[in-house]
């Protein structure tokens, strides 16, 4: 590699602040309470998901950030992706970037894996006819051929993630930014992805892989950071913050229950699909749940809170339904 | 470079994805809207259609106001069109939140192939209206070329409030609930069961306040009268261009938190 490549990513500053919903600051308590909303306004809660956030990628290197579940590890690639704006600093991109971020979110389940395909190419960017042209390598790299035409609602969760996979990787990128997306597939599948990633990584492309793969992240990247509390506390040799990852892991239990807990919280279908069809995911998951009594009690807490709301409005709705 | 969340990665061939977007998602939703049942997009017509004669009974036969089906089935089409376009499009930014989240792209795709779709829909339902009219003894009349006119101020008055209402409900969910209880009351706040002229004179502002009375009138105007759109189609054009810029305004606004408060 030429000594010194040029910066294609970086993140200078970088913070996201979040709002916290705390009981009394509701649009709903405004309304109806608004003496007491007031009152509440000055302890309203804010949260720094990713705090004071810098780091430099030179062009074709593989950079990886661990984290516990909730150190905002995947804030900041959304913010780097460009689909959540910093609170304040700002990121730098040069290249055409390409993201992987638990594909699937965007494939329609009545629509057939083809026509998902290519409205994904469309929605980044790409034409029909460019996506049509590249549909039969990315159909037999995810090895789809006799399903392509069915619709995704028949797929399993690793087939999904193999198409996800298959477009980015086809999408010619000069940066591909991957979320924890390989966790899915099966061991072939995954290893076939990595050594796509490999190859790209060859020709120049740039990576920076969110993961909890710990074993991939020494093995693949050039270097890696750690996040903890939105905060990036080491980046250096893979195999360092991997190790300083672990051992931190090990000491805090208050991560791993807050991590159990925003991980059912941020997307419970998915983890009800895993659960489903993956039994060694599933045996995991319940001794996980199991030696954490805390976990227990937070579980039932939020049954409690959640039971008088019933509805969840962000429901898909069915279009036009008019009532005059 | 940096970076412009909102805006798709910088490609040649922007422009024509983008439209290629557009059209997919709308086939897309209206291939889906109608899959697996056997009349299709037929079902668009049973509605008006239905709401058409049943009214034209009620009103006309028994309450003896002499208001005829043709009547009615002119205001109802282009009022379904609306309310149907307006009603998607308040649950557009939200019902698509999985992909906000993940992918970016125009965002202002949503709500545009949104009122796409319900147009086309109103489109192919256009001959089956003017069919109804020419076996009713209504014949074409060279007023008929003032339709684009009113379609044009339609569609864009659509398209401003499906911006306004697509973005801010995505932070105030109640707007949903809001917006279907106001498409009520407008459509009879609207001269569709009944024509302009037999609103009482005090309550005349009514009928300038609602962008949608002179539309309504117009509608009627050309298609039963062949007469050309009246004057007080400027009040609707200048709503229109209100609510365009309100829309686009409020939409730029909102569009990059869209990922944080789905």
């Amino acid at each position: 590699m030429a000594s010194d490549p040029p910066v294609v990513v970086a993140a200078r500053g970088v913070s996201k602040r979040f709002r916290m919903v705390a009981p009394g600051q509701e649009l709903k308590t405004m309304l109806l309470h608004p003496g007491a909303a007031f009152r509440a306004r000055r302890h309203r809660a804010t949260h720094w998901a990713v705090r004071d956030v810098s780091f430099e990628v030179r062009r074709g290197e593989f950079f990886s950030v661990v984290g516990a579940n909730g150190s905002g590890k995947s804030t900041l690639l959304r913010i780097l992706a460009g689909l959540s704006k910093p609170t304040s600093g700002r990121v730098e991109m040069n290249g055409r970037l390409t993201t992987l971020l638990e594909l699937g979110s965007g494939f329609h389940p009545q629509v057939s894996g083809r026509d998902n395909a290519i409205m994904n190419g469309l929605l980044v960017g790409m034409t029909r006819r460019e996506m049509e042209a590249l549909l039969p390598s990315i159909v037999e790299f995810a090895g789809l051929q006799e399903f392509i035409d069915q619709p995704m609602r028949t797929y399993s969760s690793g087939m999904y993630v193999r198409l996800g996979f298959a477009i980015a990787a086809f999408m010619d990128p000069e940066i591909l930014l991957v979320d924890e997306v390989l966790a899915v597939g099966d061991a072939r599948f995954q290893e076939k992805c990595y050594d796509h990633i490999a190859a790209l990584q060859q020709k120049g492309v740039t990576i920076v892989m969110v993961s909890h793969d710990l074993a991939a992240v020494e093995r693949f990247s050039d270097r890696a950071a750690l996040m903890e509390r939105g905060r990036l506390i080491a980046i250096g040799e893979p195999r360092k913050v991997v190790g300083l990852h672990v051992e931190r892991l090990a000491q805090s239990s208050i991560e791993i229950r807050t991590a159990l807990e925003e991980h059912i919280h941020a997307d419970q279908e998915g983890m009800e699909r895993l659960l489903a069809e993956d039994p060694e995911a599933a045996a995991a998951f319940a001794a996980a749940l199991e030696t954490n009594p805390e976990f227990h009690r937070l579980m039932e807490e939020r049954a409690r809170e959640q039971e008088p709301a019933a509805k969840d409005p962000a429901e898909p709705r069915e279009p036009g339904r008019p009532g005059a | 470079m940096a970076l412009a969340p909102g805006l798709a990665p910088a490609r040649g061939t922007r422009g024509r994805s983008t439209a290629e977007l557009v059209a997919a998602l709308t086939s897309r939703d209206l291939h889906l809207r109608y899959q697996g049942s056997i009349f299709g997009w037929a079902w668009s017509l049973v509605r008006p259609l239905a709401l058409g004669l049943i009214l034209s009974f009620a009103l006309g036969k028994v309450l003896g106001t002499g208001i005829t089906a043709e009547f009615l089935l002119a205001g109802l089409f282009p009022w379904f069109w609306f309310q149907s376009s307006v009603q998607a499009a308040a649950g557009t930014f939200v019902g698509n939140g999985g992909l906000l989240k993940k992918v970016r792209f125009p965002r202002a795709v949503l709500p545009i192939s949104v009122v796409l779709g319900n147009t086309l829909q109103f489109l192919f339902s256009v001959p089956v209206l003017m069919g109804v009219l020419l076996l009713n003894g209504h014949e074409p009349s060279v007023a008929w070329l003032a339709l684009p006119l009113v379609f044009a101020v339609q569609l864009l008055l659509t398209i401003g409030l499906a911006f306004f209402v697509a973005s801010v409900t995505v932070f105030f969910r109640d707007l949903e609930h809001i917006v279907d209880v106001l498409l009520s009351l407008v459509f009879y706040a609207t001269p569709i069961i009944y024509a302009a002229d037999r609103v009482p004179d005090s309550y005349h502002w009514v009928t300038v306040v609602n962008p949608l009375a002179p539309l309504a009138e117009g509608w009627r105007d050309i298609l039963l009268d062949g007469e050309w759109p009246t004057a007080d189609l400027v009040y609707s054009v200048a709503i229109t261009v209100a609510a365009l810029v309100v829309g686009w305004f409020t939409f730029r606004r909102l569009e990059d938190s869209f990922a944080d408060g789905i």
